[in-house]
């Protein structure tokens, strides 16, 4: 029986077996048979074992890791995507100009992109992977130091990397180009818009030559692109069924809100600022120079025999919302993601580049008084900004780091943006024939800089739960089968959400001014990243790294 | 020396095998990296023993340990308390107690207005050669800087009866205690207290309310001291003034006291929020007074009721 239901299967046989079944799922899918559209579907849909709708890189990952696997790679795929794909596939960019969107892959993320053969064709002159971590809180002198190297030197093993830094436009090209080579382009419906999903029609007859497909997702699809379609220059629309429809489509997911999934959460009533720094790194004295100046001065001693090869640092500040953080990019460029109040996160907009740069640069270094005083400070006048910037630094002691953070040179012109900061959880991410990945499950707070990674362990998971059902000859939609997709990975992505949301909530404690109580919660907070620091739990700092990795 | 690929690498391995063979030196190898880390950080935030004072951190800085700092303040303390015109012993309190929390809290609410920025970029100092008293006698009546001059001159004080701080350790916030003691005596002259133990206690507790230095707290201890009289005056009028006030009122220290110079005095009472306290000195005068008369009009009952005849001088011997 497993053998006959062996993928592709010809189709009255899912048909029966769907029929089999109906009354057991009558329950749990009434609401959305009552939606049936009994419009302008005419002819009987297309039939697609994988629709994924939402082209980004979690959507593109899952395509590439199917088409990459011998064992998923015959199964009918479709990824529908409103933008257009071809002038993403085209992206180029100078040595010297960065987008703003960039991430911090995790070692496992980009293990799995080496795995579907992606990472390859990701431009590797555009990443940066940096193997130290430097985390201070402006509220104390606690800092945190995340050192791989350090770490793998002490067991003689080599160089680890925390993480890294890649623009996700980078990686989309990526992707699309390992798609293309793995002929899988026919998969692609570019600047194509979903213009409904609904469930499909029940044209079962006496016959047994029609087909119910009533419990299966059928899509409306709108081609927007004119030239590109093979046949006719007008719209065109067809309407495709999904075996399995995966939602890889962002925040506001219609496919999640197709299969009456909730997401609960809340808005931070913060902004992410991002943008795209020139940065000078500051000579390193902690050894004197001995090592830097050359292979003659060759320390025997030094703590770091092996050269750093970047640095990620990052600042709490909690009376002004949120933590910066400046992440390493080839070319002394560096991205920014600096969390922050909506109005803070406008003034900085508002400013001219020369003030951006004062202001990035005083909220490295400043006290946090300091930086308040600064927002108030008219955003017309950005001399008054850099005088402030260069008396306070007189008199302020350098960041606690081991490694000082870099100057800020200048922002690239335009890079600077703002978004608003949201957690969200999806309450499950399967539902008969559906499954929901990246940020349609689950969006968290950027401090831990784990959205995309989400998003592609999702996509990792799904491929392999697919591939599983493949092997067993199992209905890729089948709710059994999703089921371990939905536990493997639900707990895993509330973990971390949650756990980014406990970071946060941390960080947030004592920033209602310079009173008693939040100079106490300050210093608490001191006290808690010592324990992690010190090493006075052993194996804690450890956790912690692994975690993130 | 040119150093090659191969002998770099046993090099590199020599080095991470020492390293782990020297348990005892990763100490002193944080210790280097750290000091080499922040040259600028001040020294002396570290702990150190009196054999290995660092340098100070600005001229006439003496850097504390902490149980010097400890001696000093149950010192400085018991000294002022038995002789309330030790001011320099006052002033150690002050600074003894003042770090680590309290006078960054201060210098952060400097730094949180703009006037307050301004004084410490421009660091003014009060003293005689920059505030003329000459001129400021010369303003007219009711500006601040005529109130001050009448005040100096009323109290037989001058601005250069101030000590320098030594014991801050932070260079910045050693400027600021310094900024609060020039002030103290425009304190003085805006609120008109004058300068008995009766007065300061007042002014005191209104500074403790307005910048929150445990100093001026502490100084209330001095209560203990008054006559039974002052005592109930104290509770009963100057406390509830002073709290009341320095609570409610803007922060006294962010006040450019050159540039107010030639403000009304009323004006900019009024400004930062204070009523002026009953004048202690016309309430000393009129109990004085009373006491007179009540003293005279005791020693006429009794002329009356004896039947020899007194000397009319004696009343006034």
């Amino acid at each position: 029986m497993a053998t006959a239901a062996r993928l592709p299967l010809p189709l009255p046989a899912t048909t029966s077996r769907a029929a089999i079944c109906a009354q057991c799922r009558k329950a749990t899918l009434n609401p959305f048979k009552r939606r049936r559209f009994a419009s302008s579907i005419s002819s009987a849909p297309e039939i697609y074992d994988v629709v994924t709708v939402g082209g980004g890189p979690a959507g593109l990952a899952l395509l590439a890791a199917l088409k990459s696997s011998p064992i998923t790679s015959h199964l009918k795929t479709a990824l529908i995507e409103t933008q257009d794909l071809g002038r993403l596939r085209q992206w180029s960019s100078p040595d010297d100009q960065f987008s703003n969107r960039a991430s911090s892959l995790t070692p496992s993320s980009v293990s799995f992109l080496e795995k579907t053969g992606a990472w390859r064709h990701v431009s590797q002159s555009r990443v940066q992977a940096y193997d130290e971590m430097q985390v201070w809180d402006a509220a104390n002198d606690a800092t945190l130091q995340f050192d791989w190297a350090a770490d793998s030197q002490r067991h003689n093993a080599p160089p680890q990397t925390v993480a890294t830094m890649t623009e996700n436009t980078n990686l989309t090209r990526g992707l699309l180009e390992r798609i293309t080579e793995l002929g899988a382009d026919s998969a692609l419906f570019s600047s194509t818009n979903v213009s409904s999903i609904t469930m499909g029609k029940d044209d079962a007859n006496a016959d047994g030559d029609g087909l119910n497909l009533s419990m299966w997702p059928v899509l409306g699809l709108e081609s927007k692109s004119q030239s590109q379609s093979q046949s006719a220059g007008s719209d065109v629309s067809t309407t495709i069924a999904a075996r399995l429809l995966v939602g890889a489509d962002g925040f506001n997911s219609p496919v999640r809100r197709f299969a009456g999934i909730e997401s609960h959460g809340w808005d931070y009533h913060r902004h992410g600022v991002v943008a795209t720094l020139t940065v000078q790194s500051v000579p390193d004295t902690r050894h004197g120079g001995s090592y830097s100046d050359g292979d003659g001065g060759f320390d025997l001693f030094s703590d770091e025999p092996l050269p750093n090869r970047a640095t990620a640092y990052q600042r709490f500040l909690p009376q002004l919302g949120g933590p910066i953080a400046i992440l390493p990019l080839p070319n002394n460029r560096a991205s920014l993601v600096w969390s922050t109040t909506p109005q803070h996160a406008t003034y900085l907009k508002s400013l001219s580049p020369l003030g951006q740069v004062s202001m990035i640069n005083a909220a490295l270094r400043l006290s946090q008084t300091d930086l308040n005083y600064m927002f108030t400070l008219p955003a017309s006048a950005p001399d008054t900004l850099d005088s402030e910037l260069r008396w306070r630094l007189q008199h302020t002691s350098p960041p606690p780091v081991a490694r000082q953070p870099p100057i800020v040179t200048g922002v690239q012109e335009g890079s600077l943006a703002s978004f608003p900061l949201r957690f969200r959880h999806a309450t499950t991410l399967v539902s008969p024939r559906v499954a929901l990945i990246g940020d349609a499950a689950h969006t968290v707070h950027p401090l831990a800089g784990q959205g995309l990674n989400l998003g592609l362990a999702d996509a990792e998971s799904l491929a392999s739960t697919i591939a599983y059902a493949v092997t067993h000859g199992m209905d890729l939609g089948d709710p059994m089968v999703l089921e371990r997709y939905g536990s493997d990975r639900f707990g895993k992505g509330l973990l971390m959400a949650g756990g980014v949301d406990a970071l946060n909530w941390l960080y947030q404690l004592g920033s209602g001014g310079d009173g008693v109580l939040a100079s106490f919660l300050g210093r608490a907070r001191r006290l808690g990243m010592k324990v992690v620091d010190g090493g006075l739990v052993p194996g804690l700092k450890g956790l912690v790294m692994k975690q993130a990795g | 020396m040119k150093v090659s690929p191969s002998r770099q690498q046993e090099l590199l391995l020599l080095s991470s095998i020492l390293r782990a063979s020297r348990p005892l030196c990763a100490r002193c190898t944080h210790s280097r990296s750290r000091q080499s880390a922040s040259p600028l950080s001040p020294p002396a935030q570290r702990s150190f023993s009196i054999l290995n004072r660092p340098p100070p951190n600005y001229p006439g800085h003496v850097p504390l340990t902490r149980v010097e700092r400890l001696g000093l303040a149950v010192g400085s303390a018991i000294t002022s308390l038995t002789n309330p015109y030790r001011h320099d012993m006052i002033a150690a309190l002050g600074e003894a107690t003042a770090q680590p929390f309290f006078i960054t809290r201060l210098r952060n609410r400097m730094l949180s207005d703009p006037t307050g920025r301004r004084i410490l970029r421009d660091r003014p100092r009060i003293t005689s050669k920059t505030m003329s008293l000459e001129k400021l006698r010369r303003l007219p009546e009711d500006t601040v800087g005529r109130t001050y001059a009448a005040w100096l001159d009323r109290e037989g004080v001058t601005p250069d009866t101030r000590d320098p701080v030594r014991y801050i350790d932070d260079e910045e916030e050693a400027y600021v205690m310094q900024r609060y003691r020039e002030c103290h005596d425009f304190y003085h002259a805006v609120t008109g207290l004058p300068v008995w133990v009766e007065g300061e206690v007042g002014l005191k507790a209104f500074e403790f309310a307005n910048t929150g230095l445990p100093m001026t707290g502490l100084s209330l201890a001095a209560i203990v001291r008054l006559k039974p009289q002052e005592r109930q005056r104290m509770f009963e009028i100057f406390l509830p003034w002073a709290f009341a006030n320095g609570w409610r009122s803007k922060d006294l220290i962010n006040v450019y006291w050159e540039e107010e110079l030639e403000t009304n005095v009323a004006e900019l009472r009024n400004r930062l929020g204070i009523e002026q306290p009953p004048d202690l000195r016309a309430i000393r005068r009129k109990l004085k007074e009373e006491r007179r008369a009540a003293k005279a009009a005791r020693e006429a009952a009794l002329m009356n009721s004896t039947t020899a005849a007194p000397a009319p001088a004696q009343s006034t011997a």
